[in-house]
């Protein structure tokens, strides 16, 4: 219903601005109908309109990556608090987004953008497209992930690990120890049963490929690489096919038993099971895993800048972070948010994950890349 | 070519629409979008190795696509120009739907039938590029054989030319035309795919086109990705130029015969070949959709509805099946207008307007991120920010659709003798009255497939989408990718369900279509 509420508003955005206008002069209620289920209160009764009604019309335009799902009605609340409108807008991947909003840097198409991660940031602070704002909730945020942005050039929302998983029934069944370090890949012990998304066009192909760079170093990654390869690991270009098609552990049945995917991957095979089995299929090696830490900004040049700040104040809150970990399967950037028990039953938060600074992955990304083609692709 | 109204004024006026929405839609946005980003150290790029090694790449595996494409396609369209059997018009459709399906979907249907050890090899590759252009070009040469009057064969015949001396003294000379026509529309489509190529070509085969996408997206290097975008252009442009050149001179002043070369199948030796003909590109085309369809039928290896339950109760997805159908239906009558506008201003326009023809193709050469990208930074002041407008999807959709209607219409015209025409107009009739009664009343049943093809071609279309789609008006194979890159089975199965319902669609306009062109010269007069 919220959703359709949405909807209907861009679609009429301009006629419901003119009736608004209207409306506001006649002393109706300004808010369409179609928004009643996220309003129910002010609407009937409330006869002083005037001072809601300048917040009342703003719609905030949210960007967000294409696997944005947070619950339906999570903004719900901010609207009955601000009176602000929250429309979400899905532009394709974080890099796409990125991208896209470099372009229009300053002439923006949205006014707030979520998800720029740690190995996109520097070039999305490099285009300038965020201006940079503090929020109140700064203090409750994670340290580790605040250090990347000292300016407040964006805001930590989330963060999250991409780890090897493997199958433990597999494992089980052949009395083989899981591998638990990267180094341990390597070993024949381990032949032609890892797949990878490709770092080119996947975001955790590319997080497993800086892992290798943290671990080995920019002088022994490639060597790691060439070893991977000969030892018959298989690079698929998404993570979509490297997981659900390659994997074994999830539903899709392929046959290799290791693959690179998200350290929240074994909750979210519990949780969406129906039936829930009773121990996971799958597990995560905690060594291996890098920290990914997203961020969401003010767009440079919104016309809203003002409402802008309350929804990144929303976001880093601990309702809307609280929904994070069982929707979107990441922790919530807010120490204070509270963690379901299925989520921390399952899955695994690395005591001292890898991790790479944004600026030097920015600065080296071009190379590495060709150098990942050059030595595994071709 | 010269007819009856190349005086006249009008024709002028007929070229206006196709060429200013090209222009403001594609030209000056792609224009805009190049002058903004590139930087000339970006032209290193083009000395590369790994350069040369993808265009390489991209350039061989079309050709092959192609050549196989057209092996498939001549021996479907001999049968369906020259005999009459049952399930005729269904079998056309089946071997039509291939092409209308989404490129992600025929990615993943094809990774569930081919054996593991196919996975990320050029053979997959070529095999789903074969799968989606075959249907389509053995249309495209169907339309022609039908036109060439069976007396021209009984003639030959009757001189005493054995089937393979007709065939490629008469036949193929003929047809030449319409099959390079159909080869470089193949060869464009196999050259500039995208969605195939991740799927199916896996990592180490990357194309122009995924490429553009990965310096473009991934890296933000949008002056390379314009480089490469260039070279894409001035490639396909060039064998464009290369082969109009070397067909386009002839004009094959040959009508529809007012009989029928059709028969019904009357030999065992007929029997036998058509069945094996029709019957095994029927089931290429439909293994992959029931590979689909079955998938959405199984979660987590049981057999279950619920994938097609939830997607019936789920108010996003049925409300990006009525977005869907709408902008089919807008886009099928925007590109099917345009179409006939381009054909005719092509065909009466004294040579003049023959650049239309390359002009409507640019949508397709032109990689959808540049244009995307163009559009972006183009549309993005008042009045005319239009970035998230509702409108930009089925005119992108039309876009994408215009070069294969107007290729649909335009040879059919431009076989209408214009004595036909002079009669009319002696016998008093005004141009517009001609134009009405002769050329419409020929070229309806070539609109009306054309019509067709757009509706299909929106509804599975996916590059210009999911650039241009807002929250609202994501259209299915939108939705369909989208799930398919979210987690959990379940979710993977509505993808599928979803998938099927679209190919559904696309089947329920190509059979509508096709019983409304229903022949109406199937007099058996020829023995």
């Amino acid at each position: 219903m919220r959703i359709k509420g949405a909807k209907m508003q861009t679609k009429f955005l301009p006629l419901i601005f003119v009736a608004s206008l209207i409306a506001g002069a006649c002393s109706g209620n300004q808010s369409s109908d179609s928004d009643n289920a996220s309003t129910p209160t002010d609407a009937p009764t409330k006869d002083s309109t005037t001072e809601s009604n300048q917040a009342g019309n703003v719609t905030l335009t949210l960007l967000a990556y294409d696997s944005f799902t947070p619950s339906p009605n999570i903004f719900d609340d901010f609207t009955a608090q601000t009176g602000i409108h929250v429309e979400v807008s899905l532009g394709g991947d974080a890099g796409e987004l990125v991208t896209k909003a470099g372009l229009t840097s300053g002439n923006p198409e949205a006014d707030v953008l979520w998800g720029v991660d740690n190995t996109l940031l520097s070039r999305a602070v490099s285009k300038n497209i965020f201006t940079s704002y503090a929020t109140k909730n700064l203090a409750d945020i994670d340290e580790s992930a605040r250090k990347l942005v000292p300016n407040n050039e964006a805001t930590p929302v989330n963060t999250g690990d991409v780890c090897i998983n493997f199958d433990v029934n597999w494992f089980k069944q052949r009395n083989l120890a899981a591998p638990l370090t990267l180094r341990a890949l390597t070993s024949s012990n381990y032949a032609n049963l890892l797949v990878v998304p490709s770092p080119v066009n996947s975001s955790p192909g590319l997080a497993f490929m800086l892992a290798t760079i943290a671990e080995f170093g920019q002088d022994g990654w490639d060597e790691y690489w060439k070893s991977l390869k000969q030892n018959g690991a298989l690079i698929v270009s998404d993570w979509t096919t490297a997981y659900y098609t390659e994997f074994s552990g999830s539903s899709g049945k392929g046959d290799r038993p290791i693959v690179v995917s998200y350290g929240s991957s074994p909750p979210a095979e519990m949780i969406f099971a129906n039936p829930r089995p009773a121990t996971a299929p799958t597990a995560v090696a905690a060594l291996t895993c890098f920290r990914q830490v997203e961020f969401a900004g003010i767009l440079r040049g919104t016309k809203h800048e003002p409402e802008a700040q309350l929804l990144i104040d929303y976001l880093t809150d601990i309702k809307f972070q609280e929904d994070l970990p069982l929707t979107l399967f990441v922790y919530p950037a807010n120490t204070n948010a509270k963690l379901p028990d299925d989520f921390v039953k399952y899955s695994l938060r690395p005591e001292s994950p890898l991790q790479l600074d944004p600026n030097l992955i920015s600065s080296n990304l071009l190379f590495w890349l060709d150098e990942f083609t050059n030595i595994v692709l071709r | 070519m010269a007819t009856i109204y190349n005086r006249s004024r009008t024709i002028n006026w007929l070229a206006l629409a196709p060429i200013f929405l090209i222009f403001v839609f594609v030209i000056a946005p792609v224009i805009n979008i190049f002058v903004s980003s590139l930087q000339f150290e970006s032209l290193n790029l083009l000395r590369t190795e790994s350069t040369r090694n993808v265009v390489w790449f991209t350039t061989w595996q079309s050709l092959v696509s192609t050549a196989l494409a057209l092996t498939v396609a001549v021996p479907v369209a001999f049968v369906s120009a020259n005999f009459k059997f049952k399930a005729q018009r269904l079998a056309a459709s089946l071997i039509s739907l291939p092409f209308i399906l989404p490129s992600i979907v025929v990615g993943v249907a094809f990774l569930q039938i081919l054996p593991s050890s196919f996975h990320r090899t050029s053979f997959a590759l070529i095999l789903a590029h074969v799968y989606f252009n075959f249907g389509f070009a053995s249309r495209l040469i169907t339309a022609r054989w039908i036109q060439i009057h069976p007396h021209l064969d009984d003639a030959a015949r009757t001189l005493g030319a054995s089937p393979f001396k007709l065939f490629t003294t008469l036949t193929l000379p003929l047809l030449a035309k319409a099959i390079t026509n159909a080869a470089l529309i193949v060869f464009t489509f196999c050259f500039t795919s995208y969605g195939v190529v991740r799927v199916l070509g896996g990592p180490s085969r990357s194309t122009l086109e995924t490429e553009i996408y990965f310096r473009a997206m991934q890296l933000g290097d949008v002056s390379g990705a314009m480089i490469f975008s260039a070279l894409q252009v001035v490639i396909i442009a060039f064998l464009f130029v290369v082969t109009t050149k070397a067909t386009g001179k002839k004009h094959e002043q040959s009508t529809r015969p007012t009989i029928t070369r059709q028969i019904p199948l009357r030999t065992r030796k007929q029997r036998v070949v058509c069945t094996a003909i029709i019957s095994s590109a029927t089931a290429f085309s439909i293994v992959p959709v029931l590979a689909i369809a079955f998938r959405s039928m199984n979660t987590n290896s049981r057999f279950t509805t619920t994938a097609w339950r939830t997607i019936f109760s789920n108010p996003e997805i049925t409300r990006s099946i009525t977005k869907t159908l709408t902008y089919a239906v807008t886009s099928m009558s925007l590109a099917t207008l345009l179409g006939l506008l381009s054909a005719c201003s092509i065909a009466y326009g004294n040579n003049k307007f023959r650049f239309i023809s390359g002009l409507t193709t640019l949508p397709i050469i032109i990689s959808a991120v540049s244009i995307g990208l163009g559009i972006i930074i183009t549309f993005d002041t008042q009045p005319f920010d239009w970035r998230g407008a509702q409108l930009m999807l089925p005119l992108a959709h039309t876009l994408v659709a215009l070069p294969l209607a107007m290729r649909i219409i335009s040879p059919v015209l431009e076989a209408i003798p214009d004595s036909l025409r002079q009669a009319s107009s002696v016998l008093g009739a005004s141009p517009r009255q001609t134009w009405l009664n002769i050329d419409f009343k020929i070229i309806r049943r070539a609109s009306i497939s054309a019509a067709a093809v757009s509706a299909t071609v929106s509804v599975g279309e996916f590059g210009a989408s999911s650039f241009l789609a807002r929250r609202g008006t994501e259209t299915l194979p939108i939705m369909i990718s989208r799930l398919l890159s979210r987690p959990g089975d379940s979710l993977q199965s509505q993808a599928f369900a979803l998938a099927t319902l679209l190919v559904m669609f696309s089947l329920a306009i190509i059979f509508i279509v096709d019983s409304f062109t229903k022949d109406k010269f199937s007099r058996d007069s020829h023995a």
